[in-house]
């Protein structure tokens, strides 16, 4: 935080005032006024922070937002007889997420001093002695556990419908705990090896990777994540048909779906303005109205920009090659383009944004192609979602970041956007991003994975598949519009068997209709 | 800072008065500016903490819809939006005085009312709004424990004169500077040296609401079909899972502005020029907050798969929620790991307190009393437990030697001032709901008929059914309109309960 310390020396004031008077009084005067201005100075502190936690603050509030809007969107999407499972993995993300982020994955994203791979002083396990001398408050961590959850989140989309909750608790806290954690230490604090404010000036390549607001380090761990689990446990039944065509398992309910795209939109814009985590920063004397309020406002226009642009471009393309315009597809589409934006939204012009936007869409509809073709299926598109645009996000900014806007964000004299004349340089630590977020991520949640797997603990039986998951594992269907559909009132309650994880007992028949 | 240019002028000299008066004007400038800043900066805070508050409104509408029968979802939701509209109107006529008029007596206020003199140096629009929003919150928690089975009417009657009168004297107790309990009063007779500790109101909030809906509930009995012949409980399920999480996470996220934001203000020094100040306590609040209820929905989680075999969302949901409730009181003045703490036990209390209801037969749909009264009566005891001198004495003006947390060596007078709070809540609460409630019931305007009650009070009062998934359900247009007065018998015939498509 760059709170303006004004020093005023009462010694070098007294040699001014004391032209016309004897020096004692000078001295006392100019004690007098040095006094009054490191008051000023004191007050100008402490509202300076007051500021910047109210903004971090009710930004982590509207990244908190996302998870709901998530556990919205990830409802509609799946079939009624699976609602009631994703949407515990969603409040449970959250929950689990606060208690081992707070305990250890904290420390592991931004323990400092430290090395560049992981995190570790003491003072940050369990916050026991944070704030003092770590730089920052209470509101950076709420934040930071915002974006662990969110992380975790994505990759409940990519196995829904067909894992076991006990798997789902397993990988959720090891993603938020130290996978992610580790990734947010490379790229975003201060001793990281790749991270663009790394404060020991050994930038890579000289320029350290610049990822903003996590089209990496947060979408595509998460993408990469779910994409792992999804290959490992294979398609849901039913999905691909015995001659290999794709059947489409249609998710419940629009009406979810939308509003979950709608509030992911709206935290959105604490998810990437936020990223500033202060906002009150002049840029440029010479102009008082344009500081870091400036630049935070302006990353909110990139982020809105680019999402409607790629919302817009899927949903001519969809209708050029479907033949009918397909809410579901545009918001799918929207989130790719903020997803993309997510890596450069503070540092690129707004019409760069648009660019993003809509090369995003196409980048979308080309991975969901390849999925279709690899007979892969990720039930919220998630891998193809999170992973192909994130990864897009990263060479976008590659490409597209401006030299000013650099060069304001992080300090310093840097290589930017190649299409801005900045250089190869930005482009290739984007690239060195990609690749180890994707190595990374795979050797540790491919095998974390592959041994549930081995161990009977990621999958469920066919048996449980088809007849869903709240019924067999959650204590019933999700909604009973009629009396008669509320078994609970028959004395035989369906529901009141007991199903271990690893049974492939008989699960009950389901006599519901919808 | 004050500058008296007369003494700086002797400093500098003889000629120096003019230069002294400017220097001094300077600075009472930029005084004058910070002041400014001050107050925009807080009442913007103050201000959006208040919208987070009020989605907790939306929330709860969510939730309550969700958690009851698809016949009753359209009854249910107006509810809560009455709460709000009647509320407002209430709460500004007369409300906010009774809670917080000053200067005024220990046990009710009487200034501002109709909002006559605000601002004040103290108070503003924004702590007005923040407070309606608080007030809004007890109305609406206790219209979930009378659900499915309550004339609308009634409705009316409670929530304004729980928004009205019942809540705001609470809350003069516990939060303003004139109130006998309150830890804020300026005139030195704390009680037993502190005063109650309710900081966001795990008493004034939860409690309320939750005691209200506790004898609401009682008083009319539990809904047909909770408790068969042979006294064993039957779950009437709520109808849509989906609603009840979505407003489980809308309360989730408007907690943010309901904890937090309870310190009124965000720029307030602690120690000068560091980051040690209110924006600091501001945020250990969230992370206090956010801690207790992952706890609670963790705990829940697995003591549920233990009890019942299965891992049930809904649960889930209403812990969480209890340990919500549970830090409410607390949560400015504990460290983040006794949060854990707090909410680790509320998941418990609540478990205990929905047997103990099952075991009394006593229905509650929304399970208020046992989450709001019950998590929120261990909120008050835990602060009594573990809340820190340090941080109260920032927050409460600073005592040495005050009375803080038991368990942190503050002996146990503060937990005396609590259990004080518990008992008063709970006496005023009873007394005053309690009667209301009989009365309404005497006078036959509490509980609907039982054919209503069967045919659901969407289809009976409320205009016809929430829902129309297919359009054969047009059908039942035919039965909607009927005009239903509230004594008198559902309308007769085969039509009463629809046939669903």
């Amino acid at each position: 935080m760059d709170t303006a310390t004004t020093t005023c020396s009462a010694v070098d004031l007294a040699a001014l005032l004391s032209s016309s008077s004897n020096s004692t009084s000078s001295l006392a005067a100019a004690t007098f006024l040095c006094s009054q201005i490191s008051n000023i100075s004191n007050k100008l502190s402490d509202t300076t922070f007051a500021v910047d936690n109210t903004y971090l603050l009710f930004s982590a509030y509207l990244v908190f937002a996302m998870q709901l809007g998530f556990a919205m969107l990830c409802a509609g999407s799946v079939r009624a007889k699976n609602t009631m499972n994703i949407m515990l993995t969603n409040v449970l993300d959250a929950a689990a997420g606060a208690i081992s982020y707070y305990l250890f994955g904290f420390a592991f994203a931004f323990g400092t001093p430290s090395n560049g791979f992981i995190g570790r002083h003491h003072s940050f396990f369990a916050l026991s002695s944070y704030p003092e001398r770590s730089g920052s408050d209470f509101s950076f961590f709420l934040y930071q556990w915002a974006f662990a959850i969110a992380a975790a989140g994505i990759t409940s989309g990519s196995i829904a419908e067909r894992t076991q909750f006990v798997a789902y608790l397993i990988y959720s806290t090891f993603l938020t705990g130290f996978v992610y954690p580790t990734v947010s230490h490379w790229f975003w604090s201060s001793d990281g090896w790749a991270s663009a404010s790394r404060s020991d000036n050994n930038l890579l390549f000289g320029s350290g990777a610049i990822d903003f607001a996590g089209s990496g380090v947060v979408h595509m761990v998460g993408g990469i994540a779910g994409l792992w689990g999804a290959l490992v446990e294979g398609p849901r039944i039913g999905r691909f048909d015995r001659s290999g065509r794709s059947v489409a398992l249609r998710g419940h309910s629009a009406s979810l779906v939308v509003l979950g795209t709608f509030l992911l939109w709206f935290g959105w814009y604490g998810f990437n303005p936020g990223s500033f985590l202060t906002i009150l920063k002049g840029y440029d004397k010479s102009r008082p109205y344009y500081g870091q309020w400036s630049a935070v406002g302006r990353t909110a226009v990139t982020t809105t920009l680019s999402g409607c642009t790629a919302a817009l471009t899927t949903l001519f393309s969809k209708r050029l090659l479907a033949g009918h315009w397909n809410v579901i597809d545009v918001c799918n589409g929207l989130l790719g383009g903020f997803a993309a934006i997510t890596s450069g939204c503070a540092v690129v012009e707004p019409w760069a944004a648009i660019v993003c936007g809509f090369v995003a869409s196409w980048v979308l509809i080309g991975f969901n192609l390849l999925a279709k073709k690899l007979k892969y299926d990720d039930p919220l598109e998630a891998a193809q979602l999170h992973g192909g645009c994130g990864a897009w996000g990263l060479i976008f900014t590659g490409l597209f970041a401006s030299k000013q806007y650099v060069n304001e964000v992080y300090s310093g004299d840097r290589p930017y956007g190649l299409l801005m004349g900045g250089g190869g340089k930005l482009l290739a630590a984007q690239i060195v991003q990609i690749i180890v977020i994707v190595g990374w991520v795979t050797v540790t949640m491919g095998p974390l994975f592959y041994g549930l797997h081995k161990m009977n603990l990621l999958r469920i039986s066919a048996e449980d598949e088809m007849a869903g998951m709240d019924m067999t594992r959650h204590g019933g269907f999700a909604y009973a519009y009629n009396d008669e559909d509320d078994v609970s009132t028959k004395p035989w309650g369906h529901m009141a068997g007991r199903v271990e994880p690893t049974s492939r007992s008989s699960t009950p028949t389901p006599t519901l209709t919808v | 800072m004050s500058c008296s240019a007369t003494d700086l002028a002797v400093l500098l000299g003889p000629n120096a008065t003019e230069a002294a008066t400017y220097i001094c004007g300077q600075l009472g400038d930029v005084n004058n500016k910070f002041i400014d800043a001050a107050f925009a900066i807080d009442n913007t805070y103050l201000l959006f903490s208040a919208y987070l508050v009020f989605s907790m409104q939306l929330g709860f509408a969510m939730l309550c819809a969700g958690s009851v029968r698809a016949k009753n979802t359209m009854n249910i939701m107006l509810t809560n939006v009455l709460d709000a509209a009647a509320g407002g109107l209430f709460y500004y006529l007369f409300g906010y005085a009774f809670a917080f008029g000053s200067p005024s007596n220990g046990f009710i206020g009487k200034h501002y009312f109709g909002l006559k003199d605000i601002p004040t140096a103290s108070a503003d629009y924004s702590n007005f709004l923040y407070q309606w929003a608080f007030a809004i919150a007890a109305a609406g928690i206790t219209s979930g424990s009378i659900a499915e089975r309550t004339q609308f009417v009634a409705y009316l009657i409670y929530s304004s004169f729980l928004t009205g009168f019942v809540y705001p004297v609470v809350s003069h107790w516990f939060w303003s500077v004139d109130g006998w309990a309150s830890p804020f009063r300026t005139d030195g007779d704390l009680l037993f040296r502190t005063g109650a500790i309710d900081f966001a109101g795990s008493g004034v909030v939860h409690m309320v609401g939750g005691i209200a809906g506790l004898w609401g509930a009682f008083i009319e009995g539990p809904r047909l079909g909770r408790f068969d012949n042979g006294g064993r409980a039957i779950a009437l399920r709520g109808h849509s899972a989906s609603l009840v999480v979505l407003g489980t996470f809308l309360l989730w996220f408007g907690w943010y502005g309901f904890n937090p934001g309870s310190f009124n203000k965000i720029l307030v020094t602690y120690e000068t020029g560091t980051y040690n100040g209110q924006w600091s306590a501001v945020g250990r609040t969230a992370v206090t907050t956010t801690l207790a209820g992952c706890t609670a929905a963790l705990t829940t989680l697995f003591g549920k798969r233990l009890l019942s075999g299965h891992w049930n969302v809904t649960d889930v949901c209403n812990g969480l929620l209890g340990g919500f409730a549970a830090i409410t009181g607390g949560c400015s003045v504990v460290e983040p790991w006794a949060a854990i703490i707090c909410g680790f036990v509320a998941a418990l209390v609540l478990l205990g307190c929905n047997k103990l209801a099952e075991k009394l037969k006593y229905d509650d749909p929304l399970e208020a009393a046992q989450l709001h009264g019950g998590c929120g009566a261990w909120g008050l005891i835990f602060t009594a437990l573990f809340a820190q001198e340090k941080y109260l004495n920032q927050i409460y003006g600073n005592r040495p030697g005050r009375p803080h947390g038991l368990f942190m060596g503050g002996g146990g007078k503060l937990l005396g001032a609590q259990l004080i709070q518990i008992i008063v809540i709970t006496g005023w609460v009873s007394a005053t709901m309690g009667t209301l409630f009989f009365i309404l019931k005497k006078m036959k305007l509490l509980r609907i008929s039982s054919e209503d009650e069967m045919a659901g009070m969407d289809m009976t009062r409320h205009g016809g059914f929430a829902y129309m998934y297919f359009d054969d359900d047009e059908s039942h247009k035919a039965i909607q309109l009927r005009r239903v007065e509230p004594r008198s018998p559902s309308p007769s015939g085969a039509n009463t309960t629809p046939t669903p498509v």
